[in-house]
């Protein structure tokens, strides 16, 4: 685990090293070999080490963070009704379908990464308190012989409405997160629900801290997705599950066709009318292209340490929820 | 004719008072916004930092527990002296936004002088 603090620690300096670097270009003065952030390392790999995709755009990895936030940033306000535009409401259904095959018990933990409006976090305190209510619905009627004093003694305890259950709602982007908050003061969530402005590669969170762990629509948005996943693998307790609801590739060339028009003709516009922002959307959509299928990003997950990683395509592959266990 | 007429003045004092009623209303109208709207601002997400949340936050960095300051509003990592900030209730706990103690330290000196 030391090798990724370093790595990130070096991040900081990266750009003070490149600097380094490029001022030494002086003949004489520098060797065939300069030595850039990761150790001595021939000039050429490392320029390409040094490169990813934002969209169909190749940036410098050290620019792509930035540019995701500042593209996060401007649709911040929008980004709930743009969902529901650009998805027709059946983002709603996705999520749901995410919380279901989560089947939280009351009591659980979740940590929910790139969470920042809040939509799994609500659905997940939602979905624990109704299983709670039921849970003491249940023993209630089941313990009918109860004396008066007995049950007037359960009704006066306070009780936890979640029965413990917590979200920390884990985000890079401040607006996100400020979206989110005010939309849990104006819905009403105030028990068990936490904000904090964190990176995926770098959670501030323990070892085995948490029971789930879920990521919706947010990995592939993040720089190094092994490095987000090994954070994922660290975090979460043993038995711990990791689920994550991407976008992915569709498996119906017909359907495909369709999808690609819509994404490149329709979203950016509506994107433009409703938002402002014509680049943002054009961003989303292209990353979505960029992301590896289901296969590939399974994986991937293996790769992090994740056993019995399996997925469900939805929507005729649009989307896809994968789940891993930490053993 | 005469009842018509009569019927005509006495609709006549009553349409001044619907209009005025009517404009009461548009007037009253916005009241349950406003007020919905100062609550709305009474119920401002607290600025306020739980405590309980350092069970689990610890320094992304060093993976060590961290301490409150409540003067500073800071969340502190002694040993690599570093300051994570606590912005509306919410810590920005990435490391970039993190402030050393050093600088701090030769901050509150410079000010001294």
């Amino acid at each position: 685990m030391a090798a990724p603090r370093r790595r990130s620690l070096w991040s900081c300096c990266g750009h003070g090293w490149s600097w380094a670097t490029r001022c030494c270009r002086v003949p004489g003065l520098c060797s065939s070999r300069t030595w850039g952030p990761l150790g001595a390392w021939p000039l050429s790999q490392q320029k390409r080490a040094a490169e990813t995709h934002f969209g169909f755009e190749t940036v410098p990895e050290e620019e792509k963070g930035g540019k995701v936030y500042q593209v996060f940033e401007n649709v911040a306000k929008k980004y709930d009704v743009m969902n529901d535009m650009m998805s027709l409401g059946i983002h709603r259904v996705w999520k749901d379908l995410l919380i279901w095959k989560m089947h939280p018990l009351p009591g659980t933990q979740l940590l929910d990464v790139a969470g920042g409006t809040g939509d799994i976090a609500f659905r997940f305190l939602n979905y624990v308190q109704a299983q709670h209510q039921r849970k003491q619905k249940r023993q209630l009627r089941a313990q009918q012989n109860l004396s008066w004093e007995e049950i007037a003694k359960k009704y006066q305890k306070e009780e936890d409405p979640l029965g413990g259950s917590l979200v920390m709602v884990c985000d890079i982007n401040r607006e996100m997160l400020k979206v989110g908050k005010q939309k849990a003061m104006d819905q009403g969530y105030r028990a068990g629900l936490s904000w904090v402005l964190g990176d995926a590669e770098e959670l501030p969170f323990d070892d085995d801290k948490f029971d789930v762990y879920t990521i919706a629509f947010g990995i592939r948005n993040v720089t190094h997705i092994d490095q987000a996943l090994q954070e994922a693998h660290r975090v979460l307790k043993p038995g711990g599950q990791f689920l994550c609801l991407e976008f992915s590739q569709v498996d119906n060339p017909f359907v495909s066709r369709f999808y690609d028009l819509y994404s490149f003709q329709v979203i950016p516009v509506l994107g433009e009318v409703i938002a402002g922002d014509w680049k943002s959307y054009q961003y989303l959509v292209e990353s979505i292209r960029k992301f590896p299928n289901q296969e590939e990003f399974k994986e991937m997950i293996e790769d992090a340490g994740f056993q019995k990683v399996t997925y469900e395509s939805l929507t005729k592959g649009i989307v896809a929820i994968h789940s891993g266990f930490k053993f | 004719m005469l009842s018509a007429v009569c019927s005509r003045l006495a609709w006549a004092p009553r349409a001044p008072r619907t209009v005025w009623a009517l404009t009461r209303r548009c007037l009253q109208a916005p009241g349950p916004r406003s007020c919905a709207k100062q609550s709305e601002r009474a119920e401002e997400p607290p600025r306020t930092f739980h405590p309980s949340l350092l069970e689990f936050l610890v320094c992304p960095l060093s993976k060590k527990p961290l301490r409150y300051e409540a003067s500073t509003n800071e969340l502190i990592n002694e040993e690599l002296g570093i300051a994570y900030p606590i912005i509306d209730g919410i810590p920005n706990m990435i490391p970039q936004a993190a402030r050393t103690m050093h600088q701090k330290k030769k901050q509150e000196e410079v000010e001294q002088h």
